[in-house]
């Protein structure tokens, strides 16, 4: 009889709806499919989780000293922020000197806490076939435990420290962190073929060792639309869409140069920026200084209806990204039949090839996209229809199989 | 021995709702939402300040035979009290009745007209002024501009407008060493006649609107003998201008802190003395009319001018414009506004002429300021908004429906 790997010990950071971008909506997609290919799940995360998920086992890893603040339902700090902006990069090859560098700050406290925190739990549990440990965060975890109970694990890069810190300033404990914990597991699963390059050519990963699992996306249920009230807003202006964390790894200032250059030809469009991040203030200058107020809107970090009601009413969705390892939010609006317009340098063109791929830098050809997409009904419906097909297979079915099988073939230490 | 001319300010704004993206294109107010933010803070503070300091300067007008002061009282605060405490405006009219009370005029929605349109201006100082003649058969003749917002240049605004004079700052870098308790006039009237001007004595104002409660002055507590030695060192023919906001009384500085007691002893034991004297503008401007009409020539001399080319105010450490106009958040939104107004008076849409109007009003660019040091404590103190960045962000979201409004609106037309 071939041993299957059912137990799954999952280390998660952040679920919905408390998630602060696509990590969170990633593994519960993820999480929901393998549990219907009857896996068994057991998911931690460093704060308690209200809602109860009934397809897994939520374990609740969090020291109370991080919520002193009385917010206790979201993870203890934003892991994606870029909390710890290190001194740049000497040399531009990583080496394995070079990020030898030991856990000092608050950050890192808290992360080898959570360590710990989950090797409590996990050696608890009385069957684990293997570890499943998702990006920076959990890899301290992951490699702990994995040492404890003689488990394998995999360790799954949904992004880098390079990815979100594209001038090579990000912080050099977790791109060591990232690293080890690469180095360290059995298998490594990247979310693209884009982010399994950057694996391989700035982290010197064995390509071998990885592989490529795309993100998914779940249908949408009828629930969901039922709730967005109609009729929609600014139902007479075109409308253009960015969502995104606001940090330089996103590209929102690519998308205020593009909103620059569009206005000129249709002046009435909006555009509407919807997140929140660390350079929030200085996009609200730069519109400012661009002349630009009234035109750029700016929502706020949105969720739930409202993100569903923005990415409904969108005429153009556009990511920017100077780096995104996948981009889930292009698929969620493709699946709003709004055109996509996505960077170059983002997975997500990789199962969705009917979106519009450009260089994030190239204005002028966004700008003209944009133009006919607003100007040519009948060529923006084409576009949605086919991006439409593609999202067909990118289902969380297909990721969770692709899963199941590396699952398998990692337990059986092949 | 002096004249003191006692002038207070009342002010509210239409600050912004929740008015959202999600709102854009609907009928929705962008002042009102469910809280009903505007009312809860004008009846708040209508029971702090408007409703005492009104009864007591009642008091002391009938206690006091020679007692007298001027208010000066924008479109919007007297819209807003009609809605939400008309009881305000009962006893404003019982006291202008008195014949004791001088009422200014100024822009009816309290906005920086007078630095972006001539046009726009004159509409809304109309406007105040009928409202004045409407709701208490007055007809102002001095006029107050915004914050004290003064230059040469709105200057010959005012005097087009046949105003008897006017009141601002003093301040230093166009005063010189002279003194402020003299009448000056504007400079250099090319076309219109000189206006004379009152400038507002800012320490003794001030040791009352800020002062008066600071624990860390080297005065606290400041008693009515110390305030009267201080006042009473100017001579008969000097008049010491006390310019403040209403608000003073009762609200900037709290009951408790004995602000009421104090106003009243120092109005009783002021007009003890035969010497000393309560005026308003006009009664200056009038003895100031007949002196120089008396001259064969109307020759004002250089000494007598008061030149401020570059625009001064009352706010702040630096009495200038940056309080309003001293970031691109606060500039572009300003440029945004005033760009409609052709647009707007060909509309003729009495709808969206308030709505533009009430956004004209200087706070909104108020609590968009992002200057550091202790005035921004003060911006936040008065600001509805948990940052300047809110401020900007809300405003170009509104602008933007306003926008719309106006081209769907032009475009409806034949």
């Amino acid at each position: 009889m071939i041993q299957r790997a059912s137990n799954i010990f999952m280390i998660g950071w952040e679920y919905p709806p408390h998630n602060s971008g696509g990590l969170g909506v990633a593994c519960e997609g993820m999480t929901q499919s393998l549990a219907d290919l009857n896996t068994n799940i057991y998911f931690t995360l460093p704060y308690h989780l209200q809602m109860q998920a009934s397809h897994m086992q939520v374990l609740e890893c969090s020291d109370p000293a991080w919520f002193a603040d009385g917010q206790t339902g979201a993870p203890p700090f934003s892991a994606y922020a870029a909390a710890v902006q290190s001194k740049p990069f000497a040399t531009k090859e990583l080496s394995v000197e070079s990020l030898s560098v030991l856990p000092s700050s608050e950050l890192e406290n808290k992360v080898d806490k959570y360590a710990n925190l989950v090797t409590n739990a996990g050696q608890k549990i009385a069957k684990v076939d293997l570890i499943h440990a998702h990006d920076w965060m959990s890899f301290p975890a992951a490699l702990k435990l994995s040492q404890k109970i003689r488990k394998p694990f995999i360790a799954h890069i949904h992004s880098t420290e390079l990815d979100r810190i594209p001038n090579g300033s990000g912080s050099q404990y977790i791109m060591n962190t990232e690293y080890e914990g690469m180095m360290h597991a059995t298998r490594v699963v990247a979310v693209s073929y884009y982010t399994k390059n950057i694996l391989v050519e700035k982290y010197g990963i064995n390509p071998e060792k990885i592989d490529v699992v795309h993100n998914g996306i779940m249908p949408l249920g009828l629930s969901q639309d039922l709730q967005i009230p109609e009729p929609s807003f600014a139902a007479k202006r075109p409308v253009v869409v960015f969502m995104g964390r606001l940090t330089m790894q996103k590209g929102a200032e690519y998308f205020l140069a593009l909103a620059s250059q569009v206005l000129k030809q249709i002046p009435e469009a909006l555009f509407i920026v919807a997140g929140d991040g660390d350079m929030y203030h200085e996009l609200l200058f730069k519109t400012a200084d661009k002349h630009l107020s009234a035109s750029v809107l700016f929502s706020g970090f949105v969720r739930d209806t409202q993100r569903a009601r923005l990415l409904n009413r969108a005429d153009v969705f556009v990511m920017p990204s100077l780096s995104e390892p996948f981009g889930l939010v292009a698929l969620e609006a493709a699946q709003r039949k709004t055109p996509v317009i996505v960077s170059k340098n983002a997975g997500v063109s990789e199962v969705m090839p009917s979106s519009i791929s450009l260089d994030f830098w190239d204005i002028e050809k966004m700008t003209a996209e944009i133009v006919k997409l607003v100007g040519k009904p009948k060529y923006s419906s084409q576009v949605v229809s086919s991006q439409l097909s593609d999202l067909e297979l990118a289902s969380w079915e297909t990721a969770a199989r692709k899963l199941r099988t590396i699952y398998n073939k990692t337990f059986m230490g092949t | 021995m002096p004249q003191v001319c006692l002038y207070l300010q009342l002010h509210q704004p239409w600050r912004l709702g929740t008015f959202s993206i999600f709102d854009l294109g609907s009928e929705s107010s962008y002042f009102e939402d469910t809280t009903q933010h505007n009312k809860e803070i004008f009846r708040k503070v209508a029971k702090k300040s408007y409703l005492p300091m009104l009864t007591l300067l009642e008091k002391l007008l009938k206690a006091e035979p020679r007692f007298t002061f001027t208010l000066s009282l924008s479109g919007v605060f007297v819209d807003q009290a009609l809605a939400f405490e008309p009881e305000v405006i009962e006893i404003l009219k019982r006291l202008v009745k008195t014949g004791r009370v001088e009422l200014l005029a100024e822009t009816y929605y309290h906005s920086l007209a007078a630095l972006y349109s001539p046009e726009e201006f004159e509409a809304q100082v109309k406007k105040q002024l009928k409202l004045m003649k409407e709701l208490f058969d007055y007809t102002p003749r001095v006029f107050r501009n915004t914050e004290l917002i003064y230059s040469n240049q709105v200057a010959e605004l005012v005097s087009k407008m046949g105003f008897a004079g006017m009141l601002t700052e003093a301040v230093d870098r166009y005063l010189g060493g002279r003194p402020k308790t003299r009448v000056y006039y504007s400079y250099p009237a090319t076309q219109s006649a000189p206006l004379p001007l009152l400038l507002k004595h800012a320490q003794l104002s001030d040791d009352v609107a800020f002062r008066f409660s600071d624990r860390n002055w080297d005065w606290y507590p400041l008693t009515v003998e110390r305030y009267l030695e201080w006042v009473e060192v100017y001579g008969e023919d000097e008049i010491i201008n006390l310019f403040m906001d209403f608000e003073t009384f009762g609200e900037h500085q709290w009951e408790d802190t004995g602000i009421f007691e104090f106003w009243a002893e120092f109005v009783h034991r002021f007009s003890q003395k035969p010497w000393n004297t309560f005026v308003t503008p006009t009664q200056v401007f009038e003895a100031i009319n007949l002196e120089t009409s008396a001259k064969a020539t109307q020759q004002i001399s250089d000494t007598d001018r008061y030149n401020v080319p570059d625009p001064i105010s009352w706010a702040d450490v630096d009495r200038d414009l940056t309080a309003w106009r001293g970031n691109q958040l606060q500039l572009d939104t300003l440029e945004k506004i005033y760009a409609l107004e052709e647009q707007l008076y060909k509309l003729k849409d009495k709808k969206i002429l308030e709505n533009w109007r009430r956004l004209q009003t200087s706070d909104h660019f108020y609590y968009m300021c992002t200057k550091w040091s202790a005035d921004g404590d003060v911006h936040a103190y008065f600001s509805p908004y948990s940052s300047p960045y809110e401020a900007y962000r809300r405003f170009s979201v509104v602008l933007a429906d306003l926008q719309g409004k106006i081209n769907e609106s032009a475009l409806s037309r034949p």
